[in-house]
């Protein structure tokens, strides 16, 4: 049995989110694997070691700092869990959340829960439009897809991106790289949802969850002809 | 004499003459866009030429309903009116409006300026343009992509209003937290309109509901009973921020094939009158624009029974609702542009009896909001759970694929999905499949395309035959 949190799902909701959280379900239950959710909200208990893979979604301003100063109090249990192996999946707010601090226009540093080494600063116009990276899982290339809407600049230093952008901003416009990964931790500024509109992301994740628990960890096929053609259309109509 | 104004008002009626000529685009926004290039400050030489007011409409979902409604009441009532009634509802369709019903030298002959505005357009309009009343219909998200986010639409909104002189009145939503704040952060004079919250409303989709904090201090709110979305009878237990009860409310509402029906009652008036209100468009959201039209009417010193007679044969709009015939087989078309519209429609798709093919198409050009994942805040899964309901799914539009997508991952069969972007191929298989009905959803840029296609193979249902209400 695998098991997911979905960290705050009743304040972060933007953007679809929700359905990164589906598609990982679903993925696993038409595989017969299975799965089950457990919804975690402001104050409410969790154990970060029970779980397989915890989404981090995004939100508003307000939002966001609700979760960040809620999260301040399980920061020790996160990252000895992500120390562990857990599968981390972050996006846009939750991403930014996991660096080192976010910087504003006016220079005021709001610490972050300092997981991962990297950090924010307030960029002097919002980026957004279609992505297509070029992602390596699992020692194969491939394209991932997304929409991407941040006004912060992310510069991660030494660790891995997602991917490498061959149309979009990425991580801060600059250096053509978007997102960010450490262990099983991976960060990106992409909606779309991510993982319907990228099944081998998702499916790598759960290979992932499953080998962490010494399941084997080979995934049985499943028929992904419409999730294919979805992908491609998008790969098609950015890079032409 | 103003040079600019004069060449940008030539330049305008010239594009509106060209643009009708070519049979292209409607026209809505273009002339208003080109006067606007050439005048900047066009709208300036309108205000104050409306003898009895500007009442503008704003908010996220109904404007063009409410707006529209408000304006056949106040024409039947035999006043001359300006409005922007196709949705073009930014600047540049504000001043389309105005450019069409004036003179070269911007002269109006009008009685009253009936204007939807789009939310983030509210403050550039205000600008120049000061009404008297203010309807605001609903805050939800919208298009994010082009907003921002929805705490930062309200502010603008609320901004905008602080600026307008004092004696402007607002007609506000009391059931939803984010409108019904308006009235204590302006200090403005308010008239609420709502729905009163019966058990009946129970409704189930718990997702994309906007407001969960009090917007004066920070605490969750506390709902006796949701209406839809955030709608509901909400209460903050830290400050008191709560529902107030509303000066013109709705009671009994039901809502089926043939529209919507309720009682009204004005609590305002010692005297407690009582009315009842027929409208031909189905979903209860409906009664909100209803409602709102009505109430503003009342405030303008319309007769209540004339208002509420006018709205029984109410049109709507393209998209809002549209019915047509095919054969046997009703068929609607409404237009989606969010998570809250698009569930709503979802709800009246389910309300209907018999099983039924589904068309819906997704565009992502700027007008429909570029970022297409707000389609899964909406509850599809709610279909998976009737699929005897539903024959099949054609997917269209630019992201129909996408869109099928949606569908697979909220339960639906794949077998009963398939994706056909072209719009006419789409549309025919849909009103030739085995349903017995037929339900059409489409995003801004989709609709016109499918409205125009549909029209020309369905008979458009017209509710105006005797269908009126009794009025009490
Ligand atoms: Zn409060």
């Amino acid at each position: 049995m695998l098991t997911v949190c979905h960290l705050y799902p009743d304040l972060l909701n933007l953007y679809g989110d929700r359905g990164n959280v589906l598609a990982f379900m679903r993925r696993c239950s038409w595989r017969g694997l299975p799965v089950q959710v457990r919804e975690v909200n402001l104050g409410g208990a969790v154990e970060f070691a029970e779980y397989d893979f915890l989404f981090i979604g995004g939100g508003s301003d307000r939002e966001q700092a609700l979760m960040a100063e809620d999260l301040k109090n399980r920061v020790d249990a996160l990252r000895m869990a992500v120390d562990n192996g857990l599968v981390v999946l972050a996006i846009c707010g939750g991403y930014q959340l996991l660096g080192r601090y976010y910087r504003t226009s006016q220079g005021r540093e709001i610490p972050g829960l300092g997981l991962l080494d990297f950090y924010t600063e307030a960029g002097d116009k919002r980026l957004i439009g279609n992505v297509v990276l070029e992602a390596e899982l699992a020692g194969k290339k491939t394209k991932l897809v997304g929409f991407e809407n941040h006004g912060g600049k992310t510069f991660i230093n030494g660790h891995k991106p997602l991917g490498s952008v061959l149309y979009g901003h990425g991580n801060n416009g600059q250096d053509g790289r978007e997102g960010a990964r450490y262990k099983n931790v991976f960060c990106s500024y992409l909606h779309g949802p991510l993982l319907p509109r990228n099944p081998i992301l998702t499916d790598y994740l759960i290979t992932l969850a499953l080998e962490r628990k010494g399941y084997p960890s080979k995934l049985n096929a499943l028929d992904d002809e419409l999730e294919n053609i979805a992908n491609q259309a998008m790969v098609d109509r950015l890079l032409g | 004499m103003n040079l600019r104004l004069i060449i940008g008002m030539v330049a305008a009626k010239l594009a509106m003459y060209l643009s009708k000529l070519s049979g292209r685009g409607r026209g809505s926004s273009l002339p208003g866009m080109v006067a606007l290039r050439i005048c900047p400050d066009l709208l300036k030489h309108y205000q104050g030429q409306p003898r009895k007011g500007v009442i503008m409409t704003t908010g996220t979902n109904g404007k063009t309903t409410t707006s529209n409604m408000l304006a056949d009441i106040l024409e039947q009532d035999g006043y001359r009116v300006v409005t922007n009634r196709e949705g073009a509802n930014l600047i540049t369709g504000v001043a389309t409006a105005f450019i069409k019903a004036s003179t070269l030298t911007a002269r109006l002959n009008c009685d009253y300026a009936v204007l939807e505005v789009d939310e983030a357009a509210f403050p550039v309009v205000t600008r120049w343009i000061k009404p008297s009343r203010v309807m605001v219909t609903n805050f939800f998200r919208d298009q994010l992509d082009r907003y921002g986010e929805l705490d930062t639409t309200v502010g603008k909104v609320l901004d905008a209003l602080n600026k307008l002189p004092g004696e402007v009145k607002l007609i506000l939503n009391a059931d939803d937290p984010l409108v019904a704040r308006l009235a204590r952060e302006t200090g403005k004079v308010t008239i609420y309109y709502g729905v009163r919250p019966d058990a009946d409303f129970s409704n189930t989709a718990a997702f994309s509901r906007e407001a969960k904090f009090c917007p004066f201090c920070g605490s969750a709110l506390v709902y006796n009973i949701y209406i839809y979305g955030q709608l509901g009878d909400f209460k903050c237990p830290q400050c008191g921020f709560a529902r107030m009860r509303p000066d013109i409310e709705a009671v009994d509402v039901i809502s089926d094939e043939a529209g919507t029906k309720a009682t009204i009652y004005d609590n305002s008036s010692s005297g407690r009158s009582v009315w009842s209100l027929y409208i031909p468009v189905q979903g209860i959201y409906n009664i909100y624009n209803g409602l709102a039209a009505f109430t503003t009417a009342l405030s303008l010193g319309i007769l209540p029974e004339k208002a509420v007679l006018c709205l029984t044969t109410y049109t709507p709009a393209t998209g809002r609702m549209e019915s047509f015939r095919y054969g046997n087989k009703q068929v609607t078309l409404t237009l989606v542009k969010n998570p809250t519209g698009f569930n709503q429609a979802l709800t009246v798709l389910l309300a209907q009896k018999g099983r039924q093919d589904i068309m819906i198409a997704i565009n992502d050009n700027d007008a429909d909001g570029r970022d297409i994942s707000w389609l899964w805040d909406v509850d599809f899964e709610v279909l998976a759970q009737y699929p005897e309901q539903f024959n099949r799914f054609i997917c269209s539009g630019q992201r129909a694929e996408e869109m099928a997508l949606r569908l697979k991952y909220a339960g639906v069969p794949t077998i009963l999905l398939a994706t056909e972007k072209d719009y006419r191929r789409a549309i025919n298989a849909a009103l030739q499949g085995e349903g017995v009905a037929v339900g059409m959803m489409a995003t801004y840029t989709a609709l016109w395309p499918v409205e125009k296609i549909l029209g020309q193979k369905a008979e458009r249902v017209s509710y105006h035959a005797n269908r009126m209400s009794s009025v009490s």
